[in-house]
């Protein structure tokens, strides 16, 4: 059996996350969504999985080599939409094949509910189905398909996952899937919905927290590199290989951590923290219910509370989140409500006593002044004085 | 990283492996090694590459076989440590991919039992194991020799009086080739392409067993159904990874490289006799000289220590008087006039320094000592991870030469700067050069061999002629050349030289030549006086230098790519210069 796994778009509702990165490469638990997906096909076996790339496809390239990941690299040079990107595969496809989104992540339970089935949708329940595909399903059947109404009955969303065959492509003339599925569907053909186990889908950036806490729960226990004796460690924990954890530091799992990190001493990190390679955290700080990606340093006397802090950043000493619930106004979303400490693009630098409260801040962006309370959507490359 | 491949059927299977071997070079050159049963147990082993060294090895006979080629990072490439390893009696022949992390362990606890170990490798251990629970069924003892294996392994393994291979893999990549009365086992496909389409990919944790007749796959004891596919790829696109070509795979390698190498080096790894020395003299060639060049400049200035950079071609007959010690640079360790530079200044009895990529290579051996820059097997002709890893070493080199704890700082998280800088955009500079028979490219102090590298590569894949100058020199002939037609990249950061680069850069604008401004981000007077600028990320100078060397190596891909030209393999040029 083969699979297609697109990862060609960029996923711009998680900007600015996405400026060195597409959705599928973003790391939730340390490990990019993408490779979850591969991982959930190789557990059924699936072995023949060609991924499509276009934003950013070196970087998703890169990681799959890195990986050794026995995958086949297609091309889509321009992003025109989810159809588009798969029939980039077809030339390589030869009849059944599993269709798959690579910025969701899904279980191998799951693939191995649709995988016998032919011309079947993976479904699930969501409480938000307005930002999805809602499916309409009577009697064993699935009759319609509305992407993302704005008003609806059902719960019942498309988790994007589809099991098919080559004669989908008679329908799949448009830009998106879910209008050649409907269009299949309004031929005749019978296209049966599956109940999926576990999918999960960060809409929004601080999305990323809630799917990092649930991912970070099935992490399995290491303790490499160098750890103090006089830190403490509770629970479910991840310390990759090359770390430092200084004298009195505090640590209660689920929390990882990548490899030739530095922590410490004196710092607290409390459940459901994921924190990438090479990371600096200077002594005296408090991390928490946050996903700080590679290369981030923390200064000392920080705390950090449900943030996400992208690759790169350098929060100096005394930086604080604040976590608070705000209305935004972005583009393309409208108005969002939304509860959350911070949320940082790579890089982004802030100077000492910096209090973040729920902002979001664009990549590169440099806050210079001190004793600064930034709230609200900070652009990319600003500069805050 | 390694690659191992192995064959059972009608064919002789020396020259099936050793071809197999050479399309997974990809995954490292540095020894290689055949095991031939015919019934007996053949062994073939040599140093270096296998397309240099294949004659020998495809002669040994017999229709079953495994191979394997090496990337060393323990244990020095030598025929000895070569695979395939051999248990006490020779007739069990073992070739593994990974890393044994138990081996020493497992080898004390063999060595007790009596078994003699030929080789420092975690690997013989699989095979003394192997012999250890022998008793005539040979899947059964390698069944039992894997769960005492910790770590991450791709093996086969082939013993005397057995017509079959057995393989075995956990974490480390390994898939059957299923011919027609042949199969394959290989660390990727390309070695069983042309033979079979055919292809099972085994799962962590199978065995499986080929024979002559089939082919069957256990989980423990159980057998256990592997589906077989069919590939229809072709072989470069599985050695790229699914980049169009090896430059390009391997720039964007140069965060992993850099990091790695530069924290590879750590004070313990340059002697005491090393650290002050009188004078010191590097020789290199291409890159490699460009590289010392920084370091000549580095050195000076930080340390107080006269460097002078000579070219390994010339430094062997114009052989300067010489004090201090002789540094030699070269990625493969290969290199012929680097190789001679080194025997002379043996012959003076000066202490000797090799910086090389290459474990094992020929200047480590004769060098008094050694550092290793962590790029793994460079492929592209044009160099670009190794660079940017000769850089890292030269910059730890001056760390610990000058004693100041603050001169590495900045450096340590440069990984973050080249990341960045691979987002850039520069599809106008491209647009510049692309149609330009000539280019210059200027900077000054330690941006002026920047620039030299630059326009090596922008001459080596793209055929432009491409010339580098110290931006004051310019003035000294080759301002008469400049034109429209003749683009010049400029490399202005801020720093000491920066405002008489401004004036430099305008004298050129003022002859009409289009201009491409490379300088630090934010910088608000270069944009105005450029037609195209490209911010380089990095706050600090020597950050900014690696930046803008990575940013050349792009602008020099695209040029090329955007021209059709054959990137990887550029007409005339070869991977290392083995002849004078």
């Amino acid at each position: 059996m083969q699979a297609v796994i697109l990862a060609a778009g960029e996923g711009t509702r998680l900007r600015p996350l996405t400026l060195s990165r597409p959705k599928a490469l973003v790391p939730v638990a340390n490990t990019p969504i993408l490779k979850y997906v591969i991982d959930a096909l190789l557990a059924n076996g699936i072995r023949e999985i060609i991924v499509v790339v276009g934003y950013r496809k070196e970087h998703v390239i890169r990681y799959l080599n890195d990986h050794d990941l026995p995958v086949r690299v297609v091309y889509q040079e321009n992003q025109l939409g989810t159809a588009h990107a798969l029939r980039c595969a077809e030339p390589y496809l030869q009849d059944r094949f599993l269709l798959l989104a690579g910025d969701n992540y899904i279980d191998a339970a799951s693939i191995a509910q649709i995988k016998n089935e032919r011309n079947a949708i993976l479904v699930t329940d969501h409480p938000r189905p307005t930002d999805f595909g809602v499916v309409i399903a009577r009697d064993g059947l699935v009759r319609e398909i509305r992407e993302k109404p704005t008003t609806t009955d059902g719960k019942i969303v498309s988790t994007g996952i589809y099991s098919l065959d080559r004669s989908f492509f008679r329908y799949a003339v448009g830009p998106e899937v879910p209008d050649a599925l409907q269009a299949m569907i309004l031929d005749g053909v019978r296209v049966t919905p599956v109940r999926a186990v576990d999918w999960l889908d960060a809409v929004n950036p601080w999305d990323l927290l809630e799917m990092n806490s649930r991912l970070l729960a099935r992490i399995e226990t290491q303790r490499a590199g160098t750890i103090s004796r006089s830190s403490k460690l509770y629970g479910l924990i991840r310390i990759g290989k090359g770390c430092e954890i200084g004298p009195n530091t505090y640590i209660h799992g689920p929390v990882m951590i990548g490899e030739g990190c530095r922590i410490g001493p004196n710092c607290v990190i409390l459940p459901n923290t994921s924190i990438g390679a090479r990371v600096t955290i200077e002594p005296l700080s408090y991390v928490a219910h946050s996903l700080v990606m590679d290369d981030v340093v923390i200064g000392s006397h920080s705390r950090v509370i449900d943030a996400v802090i992208g690759e790169g950043c350098r929060l100096a000493d005394h930086t604080a989140t604040w976590t608070s619930e705000a209305i935004f106004e972005r583009e393309k979303e409208g108005f969002q409500k939304a509860s959350f400490g911070a949320v940082l693009g790579d890089r982004v630098r802030s100077a000492p006593y910096t209090i973040l409260k729920n902002c979001i801040v664009g990549n590169n962006a440099s806050i210079q002044s001190g004793n600064t309370t930034v709230t609200g959507i900070i652009p990319d490359d600003a500069v805050v004085i | 990283m390694c690659g191992i491949v192995g064959y059972i059927g009608f064919r002789q299977a020396a020259p099936v492996i050793v071809e197999g071997l050479r399309k997974l070079e990809y995954r490292g050159y540095d020894s290689f090694g055949i095991a031939t049963n015919n019934p007996h147990i053949d062994v073939y082993k040599c140093e270096g590459k296998i397309s240099e060294n294949d004659r020998a090895a495809a002669q040994l006979h017999g229709s079953i076989g495994v191979g394997h080629t090496r990337w060393a990072t323990h244990g020095v490439p030598s025929d000895r440590n070569a695979h395939p390893h051999l248990d006490c009696t020779g007739r069990i022949a073992v070739v593994h991919n990974g890393i044994i992390e138990n081996y020493a362990a497992l080898t004390r606890e063999l060595e007790e039992r009596g078994h003699r170990f030929r080789s420092e490798t975690d690997t013989e251990v699989v095979a003394h194991l192997i012999e250890e629970y022998y008793r005539g069924d040979l899947v059964a003892a390698v069944r039992q020799a894997i769960t005492r294996l910790q770590g991450s392994y791709a093996l086969l393994v082939t013993a005397e009086g057995h017509d079959e291979i057995v393989a075995a893999r956990d974490a480390s990549p390994l898939v059957l080739g299923i011919g027609d009365q042949e199969f394959f086992a290989a660390s990727d496909v390309t070695p069983l392409l042309g033979y079979t389409e055919r292809v099972v990919y085994l799962e962590d944790g199978d065995l499986a067993s080929l024979d002559r007749d089939g082919w069957h796959v256990f989980r423990d004891t159980t057998p256990v159904r592997r589906e077989i596919e069919h590939v229809t790829w072709d072989v470069e696109t599985v050695r790229k990874g699914g980049f169009p070509h090896f430059m390009l795979k391997e720039i964007y390698e140069q965060p992993k490289v850099f990091y790695d190498t530069f924290h590879g080096i750590t004070p313990e790894s340059l002697p005491e006799r090393y650290r002050r020395p009188s004078e010191i003299t590097v020789v290199a060639c291409g890159s490699s000289y460009h590289a010392g060049l920084v370091f000549k400049y580095l050195c000076e200035s930080t340390c107080r220590i006269p460097v002078r950079a000579e070219l390994g071609s010339e430094f062997k007959y114009f052989t300067p008087p010489l004090k201090g010690i002789v540094m030699v640079i070269s990625q493969s360790g290969e290199t012929a006039d680097t190789l001679a530079a080194l025997k002379k200044a043996k012959a003076y009895n000066c202490p000797t320094l090799a910086i090389t990529n290459v474990l094992g290579s020929s200047v480590t051996r004769i060098a008094d000592h050694t550092l290793y820059m962590r790029a793994g097997p460079e492929i592209s002709v044009a160099a670009t991870k190794s660079f940017v890893a000769q850089l890292a070493v030269l910059l730890q080199l001056v760390a610990l030469m000058s004693k100041k704890d603050d001169f590495a700082e900045p450096l340590e998280r440069a990984n973050s700067a080249i990341e960045e800088v691979l987002l850039q955009d520069i599809d106008r500079a491209v647009e510049i050069c692309r149609p330009a028979q000539h280019l210059f490219y200027v900077g000054r102090g330690l941006f002026y061999p920047i620039a030299l590298e630059g326009a090596l590569k922008m001459k080596e894949i793209s055929y432009i002629h491409a010339e580098g100058y110290a931006a004051g020199e310019l003035k000294h002939g080759p301002f008469a050349l400049l034109s429209e037609e003749t683009p010049v990249v400029a490399l202005c950061s801020p720093g000491d030289t920066y405002s008489i680069m401004l004036s430099n850069i305008k004298e050129m604008k003022a002859r009409k030549a289009p201009i491409i401004g490379i300088g630090a981000h934010g910088d608000r007077e270069l944009i105005d006086i450029v037609d195209v600028f490209i911010p380089i990320p990095g706050s600090h100078e020597l950050v900014q230098m690696i930046a803008t060397s990575v940013l050349l190596q792009l602008l020099a891909y695209r040029t090329a790519v955007a021209l059709g030209r054959d990137v990887d393999q550029p007409r005339n040029l070869a991977k290392s210069v083995t002849v004078e």
